[in-house]
């Protein structure tokens, strides 16, 4: 495909272009304080990929990549002086020390995002640097500790530079390519939207703490190149002042890549630096980068690489010729098994009670509607099942497994797939990159190996709903019926056993409605079992095999349309009775 | 689109260019520069003006008597912002200029630390004001002392305390940075070889904003007098505040912070009637009020204090010995410095021995109603 | 006992500088759902402010302050204008970092037009305390606390009984809602950040004769105030009240009983356990997202 060779090309050119670096930093001469200057630089952008990582892609904010820069320099700092290790294994330690510690630091995304994540990162940051600076014994407390070896190899600080920023080169690249994994797409979905991310199969938890340990990880890394280089390290170097300053750096050159961590922390180590003529008024230049902080926050919001990327912006490819997408729902249509058997839900919000021991047995290959007028529990109903709400009662068989208490995505995992009302894609991704993550379900039997699979597959279902030339665009670029297609074209690429959609005709004209029917027989031929929610009574008496009606949580009629839409109670519950 | 993009990568390699620039501009060689590493900004900012000071009053005498090998004395200072990143990096930048014969360190033993290895590599004579032993007893070789270190203001404090005042159970409240602890461990060791007590050692990190509780401590303890090292002058002036409101009047002999002339201030009355060790003492030789009157004079009658002190002397002292080494070459500089005996500075007599050490004794002086009066010099062999 | 009353008391005084603080935190968040980093800087340019008037100018104390107040309303105002009201729009990040350059610059501006030398300034009554039995309490501190508990009533009067309080409590609660009732939320966003300036600013006035006039006076107080927030809730003012005093009486009584040097973990280890074991605060506020 075009777009891998080229991308294969760039990738040829960045390391070509990193080994000059390499080679002119190991042979050209430079006079000690531009090497500090270079080295802070490359072991500081070595941290900020970490923060790129965990606030760009993932975003989740950190305000301890200090307290994690200074873990791996102490344990350089103090394995090579104290205990002696060889400098390598220190190095290895203080990452690994720092993994963990990241890792405990994400488990704390589990109830808590925003703001409070913040502060538990703030306080993180603070405890360790008064253990840094008062467990004197075993830190040296506030006198820092010096003397910090290098690996011989490194000796000179030249070549040491040379070694560094071929680090960060190597990081920089995996931090780039960790973009368009698997693992990359998740974190972006947990970012632009965590429920539907939860709903498309991927852990979200999981990606957090992992996204929080990778972070701290590339600080422990940092931090340890930074002790070899600077031969001394204190406190006061891994303060929250740094934690902030590392955070703007990520900011300020641009979150989501690499090359803008690598500007934004050039920038704002050499901004003081440059403002330093200004020093006859103390406090003058740190001012002017006050501001200078805030004009760029206000003027770039992408930061300055998304700015010049934006000045430079090629117009997406268009895609390859997409195959047609096959659908396995698996079971015969015929067998008259249920592949969804609901028994006595509940779910009660303090005293509403929402839902209240609703039965529903969703036959094999059929499509099933649930109606009801507004307030009757459809959606708490479909929330409960997707897993989004914790039932108060009664017990959900999907594909013979009980997922009553199971979280989103493993019920992803077993097979349910399902669109939202109010749409949920992932607003910062293409068409096609939303639908990628689709098919990534865990357990999805209907896609290859490697990624040319899943990417065929993807296009498949995009070409299925038929927005396949619109694949590379962003999906903020289409209409609201298009972005329904394309939630559906995500949850279908997935392979599901049930698909569950909420509503699919809302905020639809005629003729999307009726290109919506079109689809679902389409969908309905595969023998996938469908379970719809909708006002819209022409589409669900048309397109349904079997409605249930729900009223004030309760189930008051279940059977084929004909019958149940005759049915005085239903009739009453919509147009309420005569009195 | 390409000039846009033209022009950014000539910003940028303008940026790139530009230390480079400057530095090309420098170099000539009609003066001899000795580079100084200073906070100008941070918290350590305001003794930063201080220091600035001293220093520039030497230039200006230094150059009047005729400066250094015939040509001016001209100073090169960096801003270490009060941080030890910072003084590497202004180190760094002095450093990488190879006119610049020696330096003036910092007042902050970590700051000297911080700078020692890079000084190592550089190789040319640095005088600091840092009071911790540590940094002329571990092989440096290029490190020159301008006060005397702490084990000496331990055994003043100690000395005074239990002798002239004849109180033998102490408290000591001391900051956790490197100068308090390194300051409380001297003076514990001293009180021990004079045969006191410590009823309650008490550490603080700096920048607390309240006091009470050690105050409280020290009440309970049962002490009768008080010894401190404190770092830095608002939470000493807190200290001091709270200390007598919660009324706790025992005698307060502290670290030269005490007769700080901003603490002096800032804690006014609280502080009447303490004692302080001071390695500058205005009243305690000719020369020290020699550089009391110039500083008085330069600065709008602020009275001087050691943060000026030291720099007006460490430049006086290297310009004794280039001019006697007669030569800026490192070595026969350093050769020249362990060389000089009996020099007359505002801080006291030097005399550098082999680590870099020429201070041995302090100053004892009293806050009288918010003047200080120098008591008396104590001046120790070794 | 003595020993306890005395460290409730200073618990107490220094618990109500992180509530006056935390106050206007609570203010901000809630009008617009970020954290104001610069908010312990509007307590030291108030102070600096005061300074200038009563010591530098010897104007009377009472027109001094008054003319800073005056100076925290013009902060305020260009505070909204400057740095947050161009962002509005964007995610709670961006503003972050643009108050955080707000407080590199008010602290930096401060030293370069005032030099770096701490100050003092004299408290507002002349006796510095009265001595109750064992207990000597603080003049400064108890005008500290009386005024804490004015400005509680005030602010509970102010937003529960005036119209302009409740029209803030709506733009606080739904932008969207408000302006569609015809609440003219920009007005209502800048009353708040003039109002929380000027929070910020008495705050500063009242501690400056305790902890004195210098640039990191606000940096210190806001990190406490911040911790003080959390642990009473982002989203009630009372919370923060209780939260500021909780704190300054854990780190008191920790000092006093446990360690000197930790004391200021002590804060955020408290912080810690809520957040992991109470998140929604001591009143409670929602954390999880709507589904």
């Amino acid at each position: 495909m075009r777009s891998s060779t080229f991308s294969t090309l760039l990738q040829g050119v960045y390391f070509v272009v990193i080994g000059v670096i390499v080679v002119l930093l190991a042979k050209a001469s430079f006079d000690s304080y531009v090497l500090n200057i270079l080295m802070q630089a490359a072991t500081y952008a070595i941290a900020v990929f970490g923060l790129s990582i965990v606030l760009g892609l993932c975003g989740q904010i950190n305000l301890a990549q200090a307290a994690f820069f200074g873990i791996g320099a102490y344990a350089v700092a103090l394995g090579t002086t104290d205990w002696g290790l060889p400098f390598w294994l220190c190095l290895i330690m203080g990452m690994v020390l720092a993994f963990v510690a990241g890792g405990a630091m994400g488990m704390s995304t589990l109830r808590l995002g925003g703001h409070y994540l913040a502060m538990v990162t703030i306080s993180f940051q603070q405890i360790m640097t008064l253990v840094m600076v008062n467990a004197i014994d075993f830190s040296h407390g506030p006198d820092g500790v010096g003397n910090i070896a290098r690996p011989s190899l490194f000796s000179t600080s030249q070549s040491y530079l040379a070694m560094s920023v071929a680090v960060l080169g190597l990081v920089g690249w995996i931090v780039w390519r960790l973009k368009t994994t698997k693992l990359g797409r998740a974190m972006r979905a947990v970012r632009d939207n965590e429920l539907a991310a939860g709903v498309a199969g991927i852990d979200v938890f999981r990606t957090k703490m992992t996204a929080f340990a990778i972070c701290a990880l590339l600080g422990g890394l940092g931090g340890g190149l930074f002790a070899g280089g600077f031969a001394y390290v204190s406190p006061d170097q891994f303060s929250f002042a740094e934690s902030v300053v590392f955070l703007t750096m990520t900011l300020l050159g641009g979150v989501a890549s690499p090359i803008g961590s690598v500007i934004g922390t050039g920038l704002l180590i050499l901004i003081p630096e440059w403002l330093r003529f200004l020093k006859s008024i103390p406090g003058l230049y740190l001012a002017i980068y006050g501001v200078a902080v805030i004009l760029i926050v206000l003027f770039m919001p992408d930061g300055i690489w998304g700015f010049i990327t934006k000045l430079f912006a090629r117009k997406s490819p268009a895609p390859p010729v997409a195959e047609a997408l096959t659908l396995s729902p698996g079971g015969s249509p015929d067998a008259n098994d249920a592949v969804l058997e609901v028994s006595g839900l509940a779910k009660h919000f303090g005293g509403l009670k929402a839902v209240d021991g609703v039965h529903i047995s969703v036959r094999r290959g059929s499509v099933h509607a649930l109606i009801g007028p507004n307030g009757s529990g459809k959606t708490t109903t479909l929330n409960v099942l997707s897993g989004l709400y914790r039932a108060t009662g009664g017990r959900v068989m999907l594909d013979g497994v009980d997922v009553t208490s199971l979280p989103p995505y493993r019920r992803t995992m077993v097979g349910l797939g399902r669109t939202f009302q109010n749409i949920r894609l992932f607003r910062s991704m293409s068409a096609l990159e939303n639908v990628i993550i689709g098919t990534e379900r865990p357990g999805n039997t209907a896609v290859g190996r490697g990624h040319a699979a899943v990417e065929a597959r993807a296009l498949a279902a995009l070409d299925f709903v038929g927005l396949a030339p619109r694949a590379n665009e962003l999906v903020t670029s289409f209409s609201y019926g298009h972005q329904r297609l394309i939630e559906i074209a995500r949850a279908l690429a997935g392979n599901p056993t049930l698909l569950l959609l909420d509503e699919p005709a809302a905020g639809l004209n005629s003729t999307e409605k009726r290109g919506l029917h079109d689809l679902l027989e389409r969908i309905a031929a595969f023998g996938l079992t469908i379970l719809i929610i909708d006002h819209d009574m022409t589409l669900v008496s048309e397109a349904a095999d079997h409605i249930t009606v729900l009223n004030f949580g309760r189930r008051i009629a279940d059977g084929d349309p004909q019958s149940v839409l005759r049915d005085p109670q239903v009739v009453t519950a919509y147009l309420g009775a005569d009195d | 689109m390409n000039f846009t993009r033209r022009q950014f990568s000539a910003g940028l390699a303008a940026g790139v260019a530009m230390p480079a620039l400057i530095k090309a501009a420098r170099a000539d060689g009609a003066t001899v520069k000795i580079g100084m590493v200073v906070p100008i900004t941070g918290p350590g900012a305001e003794s930063g003006k201080y220091a600035q000071t001293g220093a520039k009053i030497a230039v200006e005498r230094i150059n009047k008597a005729g400066g250094i090998l015939g040509k001016p004395l001209e100073l090169v200072i960096e801003d270490d912002q009060t941080t030890n990143p910072g003084a590497v990096l202004a180190f760094s930048k002095l450093a990488s200029q190879p006119d610049i014969v020696a330096f003036l360190g910092s007042i902050r033993s970590t700051q000297v630390h911080a700078m020692a290895p890079d000084l190592a590599k550089v190789g040319k004579p640095m005088m600091f004001g840092g009071t911790d032993p540590a940094l002329t007893h571990m092989g440096a070789q290029w490190l020159f002392r301008c006060r005397p270190n702490d084990s000496f203001s331990g055994r003043v404090i100690a000395a005074y305390g239990s002798e002239t005042l004849q109180k033998k159970k102490w408290a000591l409240v001391h900051s956790t940075d490197a100068f308090g602890t390194g300051g409380a461990k001297a003076l514990t060791a001293a009180l021990g070889d004079a045969g006191c007590t410590v009823a309650l050692d008490q550490g603080y990190p700096n920048q607390s904003q309240d006091f009470s509780s050690i105050v409280l401590a020290i009440k309970q303890s049962g002490a009768e007098i008080l010894g401190s090292y404190f770092t830095f002058e608002t939470d000493l002036a807190i200290f001091a505040r709270q200390l007598r409101q919660l009324g706790v009047t025992i005698p307060w002999v502290g670290s030269p912070s005490i007769i700080d002339a901003t603490a002096v201030k800032l804690a006014g009355p609280a502080l009447y009637g303490t004692f302080g060790v001071a390695d500058y003492a205005e009243a305690s030789s000719e020369a020290s009020t020699e550089f009391g009157k110039a500083y008085r004079a330069a600065s709008g009658n602020v009275p001087p204090d050691n943060f000026s002190a030291w720099t007006y002397d460490a430049l006086g002292i290297l310009t004794t010995a280039i001019n006697a080494a007669g030569s800026t070459d490192p070595a026969k500089i350093r050769e020249a410095i362990i060389a000089i005996k009996g020099y007359k500075g505002a801080e006291g007599e030097y005399n550098y021995d082999q680590n870099g050490d020429g201070l041995r004794g302090y100053n004892i002086v009293r806050n009288e109603k918010g003047t200080i009066v120098f008591d008396k010099h104590v001046e120790f062999k070794s | 006992m003595d020993i306890i009353l005395q460290l409730l008391f200073q618990g107490i005084g220094i618990g109500s500088v992180y509530a006056l603080v935390a106050m206007g935190f609570v203010l901000i968040f809630r009008a617009t759902n970020v954290v104001n980093f610069a908010q312990g800087e509007f307590s030291m340019v108030a102070a600096y402010m005061m300074v200038v008037c009563a010591v530098d100018l010897g104007l009377p104390y009472w027109l001094s302050f008054l003319i800073a107040l005056a100076g925290m309303v013009v902060i305020g105002a260009l505070f909204n204008v400057c740095v947050y009201y161009p962002l509005r729009h964007r995610t709670y990040l961006p503003v972050i970092i643009s108050t955080i350059g707000a407080s590199i610059f008010l602290a930096n501006t401060t030293l370069a037009l005032y030099g770096p030398q701490p100050q003092v300034l004299s408290g507002w009554f002349d006796t510095p305390g009265i001595q109750i039995g064992p207990v000597y309490l603080d003049s400064q501190y108890l005008l500290i606390i009386g005024v804490t508990i004015l400005l509680v009533a005030f602010q509970y009067w102010f937003f529960e009984k005036t119209l302009i309080g409740k029209k803030l409590q709506a733009t606080s609660q739904d932008k969207e809602m408000a302006s569609l009732l015809g609440i003219p939320v920009a007005a209502m966003i800048m009353l708040t950040f003039i109002y929380s300036a000027l929070l910020g600013g008495v705050a500063g006035i009242l501690v400056a004769p305790i902890l004195f006039v210098s640039i990191q006076m606000g940096s210190t107080i806001a990190l406490k105030a911040f911790a003080a927030t959390i642990i009473g809730g982002f989203g009630d003012v009372a919370g923060a009240i209780i939260g500021g005093l909780a704190l300054g009486i854990i780190e008191t009584f920790g000092a006093a009983y446990i360690s000197v040097p930790y004391k200021d973990g002590f804060a955020f280890l408290v912080l810690v356990l809520f957040l992991i074991f109470r998140p929604q605060g001591i009143f409670g506020e929602r954390v999880a997202e709507k589904a």
